[in-house]
């Protein structure tokens, strides 16, 4: 009798950890499924006439089809992820304006609108109104970009133009972002370049967007906390961080000659620059 | 290294740097309209040029030129000698304007100085500030240029830390070129 109460329990043991290998298998597969981006929805039309037909759309769909609301324009072909150009152009009164991107702190939000677009007047709205302040992040700052003089009109983009966002009027900075049409955000980290871009049917729909983009590129864009753990400050990252971002600052690159000149500078060579011309 | 210019005015930015070199519309010829995208500071009439000696604020807006460069994200809105931009500024942050004045004051004792002015670590001090806030400094300098007339002042992020900020400034001179009008 002991040896058969034994036995049993052998086999509901063996039984056990079979079921949660079969288990631990199918959340594997699921898993790698998501990855793919092809949730249980689909599997499950897949059994189904209607997802027999529409198979081919969603393996388009796992490439990354998007699908826009009317009005809105889809993403470019090619991605802007990860590129990080200046945007250099004029003001819609013929000043210039530069906006330095590479190395600069927070975040920037370009928003790549015209002025003859529908789509894009809720943008210029928000842009010249309180809501504008509800951009993600306490140092993220909004730049509006339209063509350049020579595609649009410098008098229609003033009178558009708000200014609580600084304005630039770039045809370059479309072309190196490949915007493919307006209105159309790109969401740019100093160091990472750009971290999320789309579009989106209005401001709120985007500050949403902006949001996810923004949590997926791992950045906590409305947390008071300091970025650095007290671990980094331990072992001074932040301060190797900021004293790499000054030597890049004054043009001292890795492998500089200036890093390995002597200590000691020759009289008049101070960099207090008293031997200045004033 | 990237070159910005306008009215005459060219400046040749480091990595990063942000810069604006623009004149206020006028309100009678702008279909636009006013702006106070270049803001003049609180207070103060628009051609006079400052005596020597005075503190830089609060100054003169101007319907000249003025430049803006700043290596930390200009706010859109910011009075002619920063105001609205500086109280952003953290340590190691540098703020330059260049305030065009009328071309007659080029020959005025003030702006008698010839060429774009290096500064000195001396040449710095908290109470140059337009508005003094802790642990900053600012210095101010008057010259001429091509027959042009000007003031350029300078703050920095950390009084403290100023040697370093203020080879920088000198650099970005050194870049700046002013064409005659």
């Amino acid at each position: 009798m002991t040896a058969a109460i034994v036995a049993l329990g052998v086999v509901v043991g063996l039984l056990g950890v079979l079921v949660v290998g079969l288990l631990r298998s199918h959340a594997d597969v699921l898993r790698a499924l998501h990855d793919l981006g092809i949730c249980e929805d689909d599997l499950a039309a897949a059994g189904t006439a209607e997802g027999r037909r529409t198979a081919g759309r969603r393996t388009t769909r796992t490439t990354g089809e998007i699908r826009m609301v009317p009005g809105v324009a889809a993403p470019g072909a090619s991605s802007s992820l990860g590129r990080l150009v200046d945007v250099s152009g004029v003001d819609p009164h013929g000043g210039a304006v530069h906006i330095g991107l590479e190395g600069s702190r927070g975040l920037t939000l370009l928003a790549f609108l015209s002025s003859g677009c529908g789509s894009c007047l809720d943008f210029w709205r928000a842009f010249a109104t309180d809501e504008v302040e509800q951009v993600p992040g306490r140092d993220t700052r909004v730049v509006v970009v339209t063509r350049g003089p020579e595609e649009e009109s410098p008098s229609e983009v003033a009178a558009l133009a708000s200014d609580r966002v600084t304005t630039v009027m770039s045809s370059a900075a479309w072309d190196d972002y490949d915007v493919p049409v307006s209105p159309y955000f790109l969401l740019v980290d100093g160091s990472r370049g750009v971290v999320g871009e789309g579009a989106g049917g209005s401001w709120a729909q985007v500050v949403d967007l902006l949001r996810k983009a923004a949590a997926d590129a791992g950045l906590a864009l409305d947390d008071d906390r300091p970025r650095f753990t007290r671990r980094d400050l331990l072992v001074g990252r932040d301060r190797e961080l900021r004293a790499d971002r000054e030597l890049a600052a004054a043009g001292i690159e890795p492998g500089s000659p200036e890093l390995y000149a002597p200590l000691h500078a020759a009289p008049g060579d101070g960099a207090d620059g008293e031997d200045g011309a004033r | 290294m990237t070159d910005v210019s306008s009215y005459g005015i060219t400046a040749r930015l480091p990595r990063g740097w942000d810069a604006r070199i623009a004149k206020r519309p006028d309100p009678a010829g702008d279909p636009a309209g006013p702006s106070t995208r270049a803001a003049p500071e609180e207070g103060i009439s628009t051609r006079s040029a400052p005596a020597e000696g005075d503190p830089p604020g609060p100054l003169a807006g101007t319907e000249h030129p003025v430049a803006h460069l700043a290596n930390f994200p200009l706010p859109p809105v910011r009075g002619d000698y920063g105001s609205g931009a500086v109280e952003l500024m953290r340590a190691d942050d540098i703020f330059v304007a260049l305030v065009e004045f009328e071309p007659e004051a080029a020959s005025t004792p003030l702006f008698s100085h010839r060429g774009i002015p290096r500064f000195g670590v001396n040449d710095f001090s908290p109470h140059t500030m337009q508005r003094t806030i802790a642990g900053m400094c600012g210095a101010q300098a008057f010259f001429n240029r091509n027959g042009r007339a000007f003031c350029l002042y300078v703050v920095l992020g950390s009084h403290a830390l100023r040697a370093p900020l203020v080879a920088q400034v000198n650099a970005l001179l050194a870049g700046l070129e002013i064409d005659p009008l």
